[in-house]
């Protein structure tokens, strides 16, 4: 049930993508690709006739085009939590900084960080799309993680905590695990994401826009990686300053 | 010229791996940064993954002496770092972290770029030489040949030299050839670090044989060329990070003795600063002083002497140096300069092009020049993902 309604979403999201190729003038103008044949116009048609297929989605702010192509995998407020598709719940882009935002859209665009559905969107965006979805995506403010089902375990909290001083995680994401520039907030992120993360740098299959992710990863134990992710999904602010030592 | 050893250690430590040197959960240029929140704010900052769209480049902000003029010579260049020129009227730009791609541009026409090498992390260090394009990555050196005739598809390249310690910290390769020899250099793996066989120039023979030191405590150069009155080396050297937002300089360094001068690094900074670990018990009077200092965290990058005949006699046999500008310090800069030997083993030094900057922001960041046979003189500018050309006169 899962696979088949994320394969049905998927395919809306890719009709999504090719409609707003052929419509939109200034993606349709810089597309070095012929448009999609499937919907019975070519290039010529498209460059030619905007106006009769643009009557929905010309002129659409980011924030609008965000609704449209983002909003369905990763929430309209940027955080989504929809339990019945968790194989859909894209990683939280509220409160994400621009830079890096438009560093990973690049690189699913390139190919480089492989996510097909990712991919499939990425593609069809220009530079100056990166730049807008970014520059959006960057307006939306931090949202916490619901109240979870089960009560942090403070052993593993504890654990999470040294393990992120240990291995310098606070270097980078700050001491509000918020992010900064080029690097991402993980604070309170999806904890399948952040595994399927950690693990991909961990294995040097996730490449990271500069190699700062991969060449801390590369001195942390295997078995630091799970009570990390533990606690960095759960991670709710910045630690209380430990005192009595 | 003195023979050194080859570099049996450094293949001993490829073995190991570059981890043996590495800080524990750390990436390398973090060693030594202060736990202050504006110092945990800075990091390296990546060339942007966009090209700015030729209507909005830096170019017409730019300021240079009185005749020269400075304009757009090629746009939507993502990375553009390393700039070599081919015997058939061609331009070969390397790139770093971000592109992947090394672009061959026509000298003739609308200079637009072409992907000829795709898929090559680090494709950073390129040279051209008796038809043949050098490449270097962080983990080898290779030889595509006849390049300018197979432009459509290089094919597979010769591999010279498959023996890089690889890793990412100043890895990454800066070529020239002279004498049918070879120059790289390795940098340190790290900010400030024992680099063990790392931080040396070195150079081979062109099949990859016979490797040679020629200059030691090397932090990393991106940098460097042959007097054409002496034949010497010179290069920059971009100087330890986090020792304070103002020191140390970067240098600009002379070898006069291949093989057998020590540059200061890890010991040393700027010819006059013991580092605070790793200078104790050392004194800077044991190593070679800069030719002169290159600026405070300055990024100091391609150096390139100009053998043209366009500019005035007073830059002729002068180098141009690329200030690719700070990231580790709170006031950016960035320009190129220009030195002349001073006949004494120094150099003086001014701003030659200044305007990279605006608001504390980059605009544009160079990192290599070409001298056309025209005598103008071609910039690389990575940040801004373009070319500029510099001409004098007319």
């Amino acid at each position: 049930m899962t696979k088949w309604a994320a394969g049905l979403l998927f395919c809306a999201l890719v009709v999504m993508a090719l409609a707003l190729r052929v419509v939109s003038p200034q993606i349709a103008g810089q597309q070095k690709t012929p448009a999609a044949p499937a919907l019975g116009s070519g290039p010529e048609a498209t460059a030619n006739a905007p106006a009769a297929t643009s009557y929905a989605l010309t002129g659409m702010s980011y924030a609008q085009r965000y609704a449209i192509l983002c909003a369905t995998c990763h929430g309209a407020n940027g955080r989504n939590e929809t339990p019945l598709t968790p194989v859909l719940a894209g990683p939280v882009l509220a409160g994400q900084p621009s830079l890096y935002v438009i560093t990973q859209l690049f690189l699913f665009r390139e190919g480089r960080r492989s996510n097909e559905a990712m991919t499939t969107v990425a593609k069809t965006l220009t530079d100056d799309d990166l730049q807008g979805f970014s520059d959006f995506i960057a307006t939306l403010p931090p949202v916490p993680p619901p109240p979870p089902a089960i009560p942090p375990d403070p052993i593993r909290m504890a654990r999470g905590q040294a393990l992120a001083e240990q291995h310098k995680c606070l270097f980078c994401h700050g001491a509000g695990l918020g992010g900064g520039q080029q690097v991402p907030l993980i604070g309170g992120q999806h904890e399948d994401y952040l595994e399927e993360s950690l693990r991909g740098f961990h294995s040097g299959s996730r490449p990271g826009y500069t190699p700062a992710m991969t060449a801390a990863m590369s001195q942390v134990p295997p078995e630091d990686l799970d009570p990390l992710v533990y606690y960095v999904a759960r991670f709710r602010g910045p630690a209380e300053p430990v005192t009595g030592m | 010229m003195k023979h050194v050893r080859p570099l049996v250690v450094l293949a001993t430590l490829c073995c190991i791996g570059l981890p043996a040197l590495a800080q524990q959960g750390e990436p390398g240029w973090a060693k030594g940064r202060p736990k202050t929140d504006v110092a945990l704010q800075m990091a390296p900052i990546p060339a942007f993954p966009i090209p700015t769209a030729p209507d909005k480049l830096p170019t017409s902000k730019f300021k240079l002496p009185p005749g020269f003029k400075v304009e757009t010579w090629a746009s939507r260049v993502l990375d553009a770092r390393g700039l070599r020129e081919g015997a058939k009227g061609n331009v070969f730009v390397s790139s770093l972290f971000v592109a992947n791609k090394v672009y061959v541009i026509p000298e003739q026409g609308n200079h637009q770029p072409k992907v000829i090498i795709d898929k090559m992390p680090m494709a950073t260090g390129i040279e051209f030489h008796n038809g043949s394009l050098f490449l270097a990555t962080n983990t080898k050196i290779m030889r595509y040949d006849n390049v300018e005739d197979r432009l459509d598809n290089l094919g597979e390249p010769q591999v010279l030299y498959d023996k890089l310690p690889g890793g990412n910290d100043h890895s990454w390769k800066y070529l020239r050839i002279r004498d049918n020899k070879l120059y790289y250099a390795i940098g340190a793996p790290c900010n400030i670090c024992d680099p063990g066989p790392y931080a040396k120039i070195y150079r081979m023979n062109l099949d990859g044989t016979n490797i040679e030191t020629i200059a030691s405590g090397v932090r990393n150069t991106v940098g460097f060329d042959f007097d054409p009155k002496t034949g010497d080396l010179w290069f920059t050297d971009n100087g330890r990070d986090w020792l304070s937002e103002e020191l140390p300089n970067d240098e600009l360094n002379h070898v006069t003795k291949p093989g057998q001068q020590h540059f200061g690094y890890p010991f040393c900074h700027q010819g006059s600063i013991p580092d605070p670990e790793f200078g104790w018990g050392k004194s800077c009077d044991d190593y070679v002083k800069p030719a002169a200092l290159l600026g405070q965290h300055s990024a100091s990058l391609g150096l390139t002497f100009y053998r043209g005949k366009m500019f005035p006699a007073k830059y002729q046999g002068a180098m141009f140096i690329a200030r690719h500008g700070p990231w580790n310090r709170t006031k950016k800069y960035a320009d190129i300069s220009v030195a002349w030997p001073d006949g004494k083993g120094g150099a003086r030094i001014e701003t030659f092009m200044s305007g990279f900057v605006e608001n504390n922001n980059y605009l544009g960041r160079p990192v290599d020049f070409l001298v056309l046979k025209d005598g103008s003189m071609l910039v690389s500018d990575d940040h801004a993902g373009a070319i500029y050309r510099i001409s004098y006169g007319q």
